[in-house]
């Protein structure tokens, strides 16, 4: 109401909103009207006008090339990523369940300092450990393994941390009605505290699977065999070729971004209320 | 003490029951509690132990040199030029990225915080960018500040401004990275916000505006107090994340142009995985590890010595 009467604020206010987001926009068309250029259209629009802003003679040529160039398997390349994001996601989600289920409900001696550990461990940024992983992996035979590139991935301390947090309001009184008839803490935590957290589960399985979906400098260090590289770095390394193939690889950016833009669109509610719980309850 | 004893006694079946009770969820908490604590200890913390040790070596891969180094690698890295720009890169991002990042994510979300027609949408777009991955955005940067057919610069030239080539002109190639970054992140920070404004009860508002403040009054004296908490973590986080940046370095730029955004990470990544020197880069990754573990200490010590409300 404020702004009503100060046709200046709402203006100002309606111009900032739609400048920002054509700046978080402009991008995403960018690379999504590259993908459909031919190979010379990219570099001859330089001037502004329609050109510039929509392809001329749209194609499709660039995303039968990635997928049908047997030296850089694109499909393979998507399945290889999904696959181990989809592993990390299903076994993350039950490893840090277990765990943050232990430490928000149950009673154990050591509980505290247990706790202080796991937590302990966030403060270890990724970049000092990722050479003595590297190592491990070496010493496991793991390099060129998707075991690389799952084991370590696994457990997420920050996601128990929040799941810890949700799983605090689960009554206790009902896990003691449930142990007094006989169930035992698998059941439990199988038949009841698992389809009441399940908001918090999706909320945790989409940060996971994003995460792994986006992941770069681990796979890029363990990863070497071509055949086997995931989607990320798969990208970087159409770049790093002598005439550089913009059509292409804004192709496969295309493909490999959109499809998760709108899962994210639609789910984005869990994934703000992930981000909501660690930034303000924390 | 013999004679509380024998009250004791008469209860003590109902308390055996309990105590197999308690021992039996110990054991059931701690076994749930196993798989986690397994994967931590051998994938962060005997890493992270085995980083320090590696750190004190010389240890190269190349050459399988492997000698104890004592404080070499250390006392080496304090005169390593290459090292010391490259933490010199890390500051000046994050020292740029921090204020200009927080100012403009903390902006959106107030002023996307009143509910109006449409807002879902906005929301949405600006939260968009968070959903593409850093090699991607990375990616689609590069393309778009190319000095020929970049969108930037045609765009730049059709304006009559000048060209800005932040790929090869290393006085603004940080800049070029500082700007890719904050179109990923501000949508993410704004949401952090948003849900720290939501927080903040309106009777505080209501009263202010009764007592005759303006807005510039309510923000400062309602809104600031109040959302420090969030505040103190978003600086934290940024921080962090800003100190360790490096996919979009290595693929924007690689470290140049005249390892001009060479920062810390990309350092150790270069150290430790194309010259294959582990020792040393462990040495680097340990060293700036102390760092952002005391900057992370100091901020929090700023935002607990303030009042609390």
């Amino acid at each position: 109401m404020r702004h009503m009467r100060k046709p200046i604020g709402f203006t100002l206010r309606w111009a900032t909103l739609l400048l920002v987001a054509v700046v978080s926009l402009f991008p995403i068309y960018w690379m999504v009207m590259s993908s459909f250029r031919t190979h010379d259209e990219i570099f001859r629009y330089t001037e502004l006008g329609r050109g510039l802003f929509l392809p001329v003679d749209w194609t499709l040529q660039n995303y039968r090339d990635i997928f049908l160039d047997p030296a850089k398997p694109f499909g393979r390349y998507l399945l290889n990523t999904l696959s181990v994001a989809l592993v990390v996601t299903a076994a993350g989600l039950l490893v840090n369940a277990m765990a943050a289920f232990s430490f928000a409900k149950l009673r154990f001696p050591f509980k505290k300092g247990l706790l202080a550990l796991f937590l302990s461990s966030l403060v270890i940024p990724y970049e000092v450990i990722m050479i003595p992983q590297y190592l491990l992996m070496r010493d496991l035979g793991w390099i060129n393994s998707y075991k690389a590139l799952i084991f370590p991935q696994i457990v997420w301390v920050f996601g128990i941390f929040m799941l810890i947090q949700f799983f605090a309001d689960i009554p206790r009184d009902i896990l003691d009605a449930a142990r007094m008839d006989g169930a035992r803490w698998p059941r439990i935590f199988g038949v009841i505290v698992l389809p009441a957290a399940v908001p918090a589960l999706i909320t945790l399985g989409i940060m996971t699977f994003l995460n792994q979906w986006d992941s770069f400098l681990w796979p890029l260090v363990v990863i070497n065999e071509e055949q086997r590289q995931v989607i990320q770095v798969a990208i970087s390394s159409f770049q790093s070729l002598r005439g550089i193939s913009w059509g292409k690889i804004m192709a496969a950016t295309t493909i490999s971004s959109v499809p998760i833009l709108a899962v994210f669109v639609l789910l984005q509610r869990y994934y703000v209320q992930g981000i909501t719980m660690s930034g303000v309850k924390g | 003490m013999p004679r509380p004893a024998s009250p004791a006694r008469s209860i003590k079946p109902a308390r055996r029951t309990s105590a197999s009770y308690e021992r039996q969820e110990a054991k059931a908490a701690l076994l749930f509690i196993l798989p986690a604590f397994a994967l931590l200890a051998l994938f962060i913390f005997y890493p992270m132990l085995q980083a320090l040790w590696i750190s004190f070596r010389h240890y190269n891969l190349i050459s399988a040199e492997s000698a104890f180094a004592g404080f070499g690698n250390y006392r080496k890295l304090l005169g390593d030029d290459a090292f010391l720009a490259s933490l010199r890169h890390a500051f000046y991002f994050t020292v740029v990225v921090l204020p200009v990042q927080t100012a403009i994510s903390l902006g959106l979300a107030l002023l996307i915080q009143r509910k109006f027609r449409g807002v879902g949408f906005f929301r949405t777009v600006y939260f968009l960018p968070v959903a593409v991955s850093f090699a991607i955005a990375s990616t689609i940067f590069r393309l778009i500040y190319n000095k020929d057919y970049g969108m930037l610069n045609i765009v730049l030239k059709g304006l009559g401004l000048p060209v800005l080539d932040f790929l090869s002109n290393p006085n603004i190639s940080m800049w070029g990275i500082i700007i890719l970054c904050i179109w990923r992140a501000m949508g993410f920070v704004m949401i952090i916000f948003l849900a720290g404004l939501n927080n903040i009860p309106d009777y505080l508002y209501e009263a202010a505006h009764v007592d005759g403040a303006g807005p510039f009054q309510r923000f400062f004296y309602v809104t600031v107090p109040l959302l420090k908490r969030t505040l103190a973590f978003v600086v934290i986080i940024t921080t962090m994340d800003a100190l360790k940046i490096f996919i979009p370095i290595y693929i924007t730029t690689s470290g140049g142009p005249a390892g001009s955004t060479s920062t810390v990470v990309h350092f150790i990544y270069e150290t430790a995985f194309k010259q294959m020197n582990m020792g040393y880069a462990a040495a680097a990754a340990f060293l700036f590890f102390l760092l952002v573990l005391a900057i992370s200490a100091v901020q929090l010590r700023l935002f607990r010595s303030d009042v609390e409300y």
